[in-house]
Formats: C-alpha cells, structure tokens, sequence
C-alpha cells in the first residue's frame, strides 16, 4: 500500500520551501493583528492603500508593517523616501531585511523611483514629499494597477494623496505604555486606526492596536485598559 | 545629504564618437574591465564610466590602490579620479586626482564655470566678471535662483558642493547605445543583469525582475541610492544598523544577528534614526536646562522641550537616563540618553552631554 498523502507535511518544512519566487495569486499577506483592516484579510495586487497620521502616531509603524508578511513569504519590497529609516525597528516589525530596499533619498525623484519600482517588485512603499500632485497620484496607482503591485502611501493627511486610495487607513488617538516620570521605558503605544476609502464600502471601521507592542512587532489592542502591552 | 563618494573613469580619447562607431566599442571594453574589478561599475556617458568608492576602497585597501588597480586593468589611455558626486568625480578623473572627502567646494573653486556645460549661462556669468565655480558658489542662493531660473540653481549647487547631479551629465541612452556597440539588439531591453554577488545564487524570475527595477533606479539617482538593511549589533540606535548599497558585495551578507545585544535599549526601536541629530533644548519645571551629571545622572527633572527654537512642549513622561560609555561622535564623551514622551502623545530618543541634547530617534 503505497497511498499517497499529499496534505501530511513534516513539520518545519514550510518555513524550509518558503518561496523565494514573488508570491503568487492576488493577494499579499499582512500580518495576522492586521488582516481585519483589509477586505480581503489581506493587500490586493494593483490597488493603493494609504496610511495616514501626524509625524509621531505611528503611521511609519503601521506602513512598514505591510512589508512584513510579505517579504517573509519571498515578496521583494520597496521603501522609497523614508529618509534615515530604522532598520533593527523594520526586523522587529518582522520584515525580512534581504527582500527589502530602501530609497532613503529620492528627492524630486521620489514618483519616478516609485515608478521603476513596481514592476519589479510586490510591494511598494512612498512617502512623498508633502502633498502629492495629483498627476503624479494618478500616475502611479495606474501603474500599480497595470503591474499588479501593492502600492502603500504614507501621508501625514488622508487628503495628502489627492487620488485617494482603494483602502485609507489612518492612525488617531494614541497613547505609550510602560514609560512614566522617570521610570519604565517605551513599550507600546497604543494607537487607533479607522479604515476608509473607496474598497471599504459600508465596512467603515475603527479597531484599537499596539503600533508596535513591546516585541517591536504589532498586535491588536483589548478595547479597555490592560495590564500592559507585553500580554497583548 | 551626504554627497556619494564616486570613483570616475574618464577616457580622453572616446569623449566623442567618430564616425566608424570605433569609440563606443572601445568603451564598451572599458566599462567590461572595470566591471571584472568592481562588479557594480556604470556607464554615464561616452568614454565615462563610475563606480562607488567606498566597497573597492575597503576592498583594495585605500583609494589609491582602486586608482591604479583599475588604470592598470583597464588597458586603455584612462584617467581616474576620485571625489563626492558626480560633477566633482568627472573633474578629478580629467585632473587624475583623488580629492578628499568633504573637500568638494574648494577642489572645485578654480574650475571656469565652463565645466558646467550651460554656455548661456558661463557667458552672462563671465560678463558680470564670475569666472570661477568658486566666484559663482559665493553668490547668494535666492539670488541665483531668482535671476538666472531653476536649472542655474541647480548648478549652484553643484558649484557649492551640495549637488553632484546636474542635468546633461548622464546620458540617458548611454546603455542603448553600448548594447548597438556589442551587436546586440538595441530595444529588447536585454541590459546585462546587474547581479547581487553572494544572494542570487540561483535568481529566480522575480529576482531578475527585481533586479532590473533597482537598476533603472539607480540609473535615475545614483548607485548608493538603493540599499539593503543589515543588523550588526551594538549599543548606539545609529550603530546597530548599516544600510549597504544594493549590488556591493556587502550586501550579499546583509541580514541580521538576532543575538541581543548587552546594553542596548529594549523594544521597541525607533522607526527613525537622524543621521545628523537635531538640537532641542530641555528644561524643568523652574526653567532651569536640564543636563548630566559627571556620573551620568540627570539633574532636574525634564518638563519642557523645544525643538529648534520652536515653541515649548510640555514632557508627560521620561525615562532613563541609559548612560553612554561607549565612543559616540569619536570622541570619548560623558552622554547619556533618554526617552521623552511631549503631551501631543510624540515619543523621541533624545541624547544629553552636560547640558546639551540632540534629538538622535524618532517613534513614528
């Protein structure tokens, strides 16, 4: 009797064949914390999804958040002007650091960077300068969508990125945790997210995260007062 | 920003292409030697090609050494030189001078303002008596910008030594032009896979694809503008982490050491680390500026922070101060760090010496 068991898998062995080739299919995976802020659970291929919030709330955590699952499952990933990024931060945050480049100085270059990017790789992170032009909007979430590739913007205001995207998140209220008047350290902050944009329809939403928890990675936030970021 | 630090071979006899077309395969021999040395070579236009420095300096061991490997390796009549940015780097390979880092302005003072290639310009400038890149640095920016437009602008910077890019440097159809000289087709898009040595083993579609991507960007900003991540361990937020271009044999070893570190603060890191920390100033309650002690030890209780002069921010809460022992800035200081939380909700790593701080992180 030689009958084949195909779904019985050692143990191990998918993080031993994890795929060096672009994930395939559609869709892109986030994080688990962060699946319930996406449609589809998870990024979809060609579409634009904003991360909005003021310098200091976040929003550079939550986007590099999005590179996370992906390079891990063998996505190449972009970051493009993000200026003097922290790279021991992004590892905490779970990005493999050999699928991902850093474009820490596009300057006026930035859309055109961001252009030769998506082609090539699955997902791609900009934060422009300011307010972005709405040619230069346009123009790359039309190749995002002509490509298949995940495009992420960072801005400081939703309305930063005159396109608007397929899925805005933006990060509002948030609080540290663990640091007091001269004792503790930082050790989560916990932030609140609202989901909006075009892909959202009718599944506006706000749910409460750590924007990173105390590992450095992100979690989702209880609604009340917790004992402390490192139980989440 | 820091200006790339760029090794130019220029050839004086291939600046221009002749009728038989001999120049551009010549050159295309040349860009192939320096290639054999420093993988990551690049044609900018006819008869000039660059290379990062930094990789084959560690590699070769100097500068000096890169110089005179690649004049010996390349064969043909060559100049080399070395400088930040790429308008100063061409200038040092016609003068084969290797020009010391930081020292860009005054290496390019006596050059005429000629070199910038904008003959309107080099003749208004000259008819009011500015011959020089220096005399043409020493005007005043809005000045320049205002009169003379954006492109001068440009150039002013360059002149100044805060730019190394100007437009009509690089030829843009350099690379279709040498794949003509080679035989190939020149629209297939076949440029030579621009490899990642010690990663693309075995590069699949997606890393040739990638690839393809990175280079196109660094044909738009330069070659150290796309870089890799690496962890390497150590105290400083600003030293744990490198950031190595895409392409240079470093990166094939780029990764991390997930061995903690003793020493360094606990996560989670900040998102940002300045690489040229900003001023703020701290105070306590009475008003007084806080500082370290020669122990390390803070004196007065932070209450109030303004970053560059700005307006005063309450502190709602500190923590540290986490002293620094280690060398920091190369020179062997008393320092400590702490964190910082203002009353917008904003968390900073900021970094004390006797009375004076630095915003060295951001949490964004």
């Amino acid at each position: 009797m030689f009958a084949f068991t195909p779904r019985k898998v050692p143990v191990g062995l998918a993080d031993q064949v994890r795929p060096t080739t672009p994930v395939a299919g559609r869709l892109l995976p986030v994080p688990v914390p962060l699946a319930p802020l996406f449609p589809d659970g998870a990024l979809r291929r060609g579409t634009t999804t904003t991360v909005a919030g003021l310098p200091g709330h976040g929003a550079t955590t939550l986007a590099l958040a999005l590179l996370a699952a992906a390079s891990q499952a063998g996505s190449w990933c972009a970051a493009v002007g993000l200026s003097d990024p922290g790279v021991v931060a992004a590892a905490e945050l779970g990005i493999d650091l050999r699928r991902v480049v850093f474009v820490p100085h596009p300057g006026s270059g930035w859309a055109g960077a961001a252009g030769d990017l998506l082609p090539g790789v699955d997902v791609v992170l900009v934060r422009p300068p300011g307010r972005a032009r709405q040619t230069a909007a346009r123009h790359l979430s039309a190749r995002a969508r002509e490509r298949q590739a995940a495009l992420v913007v960072l801005v400081e205001h939703v309305g930063d990125w005159p396109e608007g995207g397929d899925l805005a998140l933006s990060v509002g209220a948030i609080e540290w945790e663990g640091i007091g008047r001269g004792h503790g350290h930082l050790q989560g902050r916990r932030a609140q997210v609202r989901v909006g944009g075009r892909r959202s329809a009718g599944r506006a939403m706000e749910r409460s995260f750590w924007l990173p928890a105390g590992s450095g990675a992100v979690a989702v936030a209880g609604p009340g007062p917790e004992p402390g970021p490192e139980a989440a | 920003m820091e200006l790339e630090r760029l090794v130019v071979v220029w050839c004086p006899e291939l600046q221009q292409e002749g009728a038989r077309g001999e120049e551009a395969r010549r050159f295309v021999h040349v860009v192939a030697r320096t290639g054999e040395l420093c993988p990551w070579a690049h044609p900018i236009r006819l008869g000039v090609c660059a290379l990062p420095a930094r990789g084959p300096a560690r590699f070769f061991g100097g500068e000096e050494m890169v110089v005179s490997r690649l004049v010996e390796a390349v064969g043909e009549d060559v100049h080399v030189g070395v400088a930040d940015g790429l308008f100063a780097a061409v200038l040092a390979a016609r003068a084969q001078l290797i020009v010391p880092a930081g020292e860009v302005r005054q290496f390019l003072a006596p050059w005429s303002v000629a070199t910038l290639a904008r003959p309107e310009l080099a003749v208004t400038l000259q008819r009011l008596g500015v011959t020089t890149l220096g005399q043409f640095a020493a005007l005043p920016s809005p000045h320049v910008s205002d009169r003379f437009g954006a492109d001068a602008a440009a150039a002013h910077l360059v002149a100044r030594g805060e730019s190394g890019e100007l437009a009509g440097i690089r030829d843009r159809s350099i690379e279709r032009r040498l794949r003509v000289a080679r035989g190939e087709d020149p629209d297939r898009g076949s440029e030579p896979l621009p490899t990642q040595p010690g990663f693309f083993g075995g590069a699949s579609a997606g890393d040739r694809r990638a690839a393809l991507s990175f280079a196109r960007v660094q044909g738009r900003l330069g070659v150290e503008a796309v870089l890799l991540g690496r962890i390497r361990g150590g105290r400083d937020p600003a030293e744990q982490a490198a950031m190595v271009p895409w392409g240079s044999p470093e990166a094939g070893t780029a990764g991390v050491s997930s061995a903690p570190w003793p020493g360094r603060l606990p996560p989670p890191s900040p998102t940002e680390v300045l690489r040229s920390p900003r001023r703020v100033e701290v105070i306590d309650d009475a008003g007084a500026a806080c500082g370290v002690s020669g122990r390390g030890l803070l004196n007065g209780e932070p209450a109030r922070l303004s970053v560059g002069g700005g307006p005063w921010q309450a502190i709602t809460a500190w923590a540290g101060p986490w002293p620094v022992t280690e060398r920091w800035w190369s020179t062997r200081r008393r320092r400590a760090r702490v964190q910082v939380v203002t009353a917008d909700g904003v968390a900073r790593l900021l970094c004390a010496e006797r009375a004076q701080w630095w915003i060295e992180a951001l949490y964004d």
